[in-house]
């Protein structure tokens, strides 16, 4: 009886080849609200929405020389609503012409045994937190603004600290490969914020 | 006589090289309003209109210098009218004028405002005349009364906005704090103080102390040597590959993980 053939790599080629724009940085509390007046201002009309999300990342080691890193998301204050797990690439800085991080990604929105599945298939988790936050639309664009709050007993998300007196600002577009035009959009957006905020493509690796 | 004449040229060639200057700012600032809008700065504005400024001034001096003579005093007159195209008066109007016809001339040649324009202009001067003397004072007096409240008020608005400029320049925004968040939710850093100590995040290949019980991949690893292309089977579909030696024990090790992990207490 031979194993079915599992599907190494997931994210290249075939219809989900999309890629993820991004731009970071971070806000004070104490400006926070001017933030949110000024996003509020600038995006879309639509209600102002908040979320609070439980994020779990597994990984997966194999004899690879870096392991593959799975996120499973759920919602803590919307019961019912479907988990999400997020396949993210390697981040590229690409040069100066793009004006945004690209990472290629893959989002799915999956039942809530998540983890017991990804358990099952030998992940395991390498570290949990909780993002609390603003979230905003403008056109294709979407700005989420969260403060990372990290969980003090593991599993337990009723006693958690944040991590930092500032709030995380992250300006994001997922678009088909090779659409670099929509960092031009990002780019101007995130001159409409300064000085309050300086959205940057940030390497995390230069970080590690 | 002819040294009047001389003066007459001289003065026109300054006029016109005047002209020419300022027409060539013009020209350039709008480009620039029209073409680089997107990317155009305020103090870049400034300084077209400083430069502009300037010309109109230089212009100003050049007309009122007294060895300019007085160019109302000099009549032109159309000698000839034609509406045949004229490539001459077309190179020199840089393609403006086509042609010198009856059309054209009264609106190039005039010396007077618009009869419309001269009308209002004589109602006002009426207006004004029919004023007294003591009623137009009090006119004055209460206009610059206004006015100097008003530059009063702006000037109060403008330090006020100042000292409130300054409050953005306190702090709206740590990179300190950019680069932490940002870690934490690239790798995790920071996050997991419940971990031991000098844990690996992703991507710092084989430095990984993992949490004991936390997960029995290291074994499987180890057992399922062969399966270096497929890293993602988990212990039991190596099983089912049919790869028998110490295989077993990497499944009882991943199994009992599994659910030791500390996520699922």
């Amino acid at each position: 009886m031979e194993a079915p053939p599992v599907t190494m790599m997931p994210v290249t080629g075939g219809t989900i080849n999309m890629m993820e724009y991004l731009l970071q940085g971070s806000v004070l509390d104490h400006s926070l609200e001017s933030l949110i007046h000024r996003l509020r201002g600038l995006c879309d009309n639509m209600e102002p929405e908040t979320f609070l999300d439980h994020e779990m990342v597994f990984l997966l080691k194999g004899q690879q020389a870096s392991p593959f890193v799975l996120r499973a998301r759920r919602s803590m204050d919307r019961a019912g609503a479907p988990w999400h797990l997020r396949y993210l690439g390697q981040p590229e800085m690409g040069d100066k012409n793009r004006h945004a991080l690209v990472r290629n990604c893959v989002d799915i929105a999956t039942s809530e045994n998540l983890t017991d599945f990804l358990m099952e298939m030998g992940f395991r988790m390498d570290h949990e937190f909780v993002a609390k936050g603003h979230l905003f639309r403008k056109g294709i664009m979407k700005i989420m603004v969260y403060k990372i709050f990290r969980i003090l007993v593991p599993g337990n998300t009723d006693s958690t600290e944040a991590l930092s007196l500032s709030y995380l600002v992250e300006l994001s577009v997922v678009a088909p490969a090779g659409q670099d035009v929509v960092s031009d959009d990002m780019r101007n957006f995130a001159e409409q914020l300064k000085p309050l905020v300086h959205l940057e493509k940030i390497d995390p690796k230069r970080l590690m | 006589w002819q040294r009047e004449e001389k003066q007459l040229e001289a003065s026109l060639d300054a006029l016109l090289s005047q002209v020419a200057d300022l027409k060539n700012s013009l020209g350039s600032f709008i480009y620039k309003l029209e073409n680089e809008y997107d990317r155009l700065t305020w103090p870049s504005v400034l300084d077209s209109f400083a430069l502009l400024s300037g010309q109109l001034n230089t212009l100003n001096k050049v007309l009122k210098h007294e060895k300019t003579p007085l160019f109302r005093n000099q009549v032109i007159i159309p000698l000839v009218l034609s509406p045949d195209r004229d490539e001459d008066l077309m190179r020199q109007t840089e393609g403006r004028v086509p042609v010198f016809s009856h059309e054209v001339v009264p609106d190039h040649l005039r010396t007077k405002p618009d009869p419309e324009v001269e009308e209002q202009e004589k109602q006002l001067t009426t207006d004004a005349a029919r004023i007294g003397a003591d009623a137009a004072q009090k006119q004055i007096q209460s206009l610059n009364k206004m006015c100097s409240n008003l530059l009063e008020k702006i000037s109060k608005e403008e330090r006020e906005s100042e000292s409130g400029g300054l409050r953005p320049n306190k702090q709206t925004f740590n990179p300190a704090d950019t680069n932490a968040l940002v870690a934490a939710v690239a790798f995790g850093k920071g996050l997991s103080n419940w971990r031991p100590s000098g844990s690996s995040g992703p991507g710092q290949p084989g430095a990984g102390t993992i949490l004991a019980g936390a997960s029995g991949l290291q074994q499987v690893q180890m057992a399922g040597a062969p399966s270096q292309q497929q890293p993602m089977l988990s212990g039991v579909q190596m099983a089912q590959a049919g790869q028998p030696g110490k295989m077993p024990s990497g499944i009882k090790t991943n199994i009992k993980s599994a659910s030791m992990h500390p996520y699922q207490r």
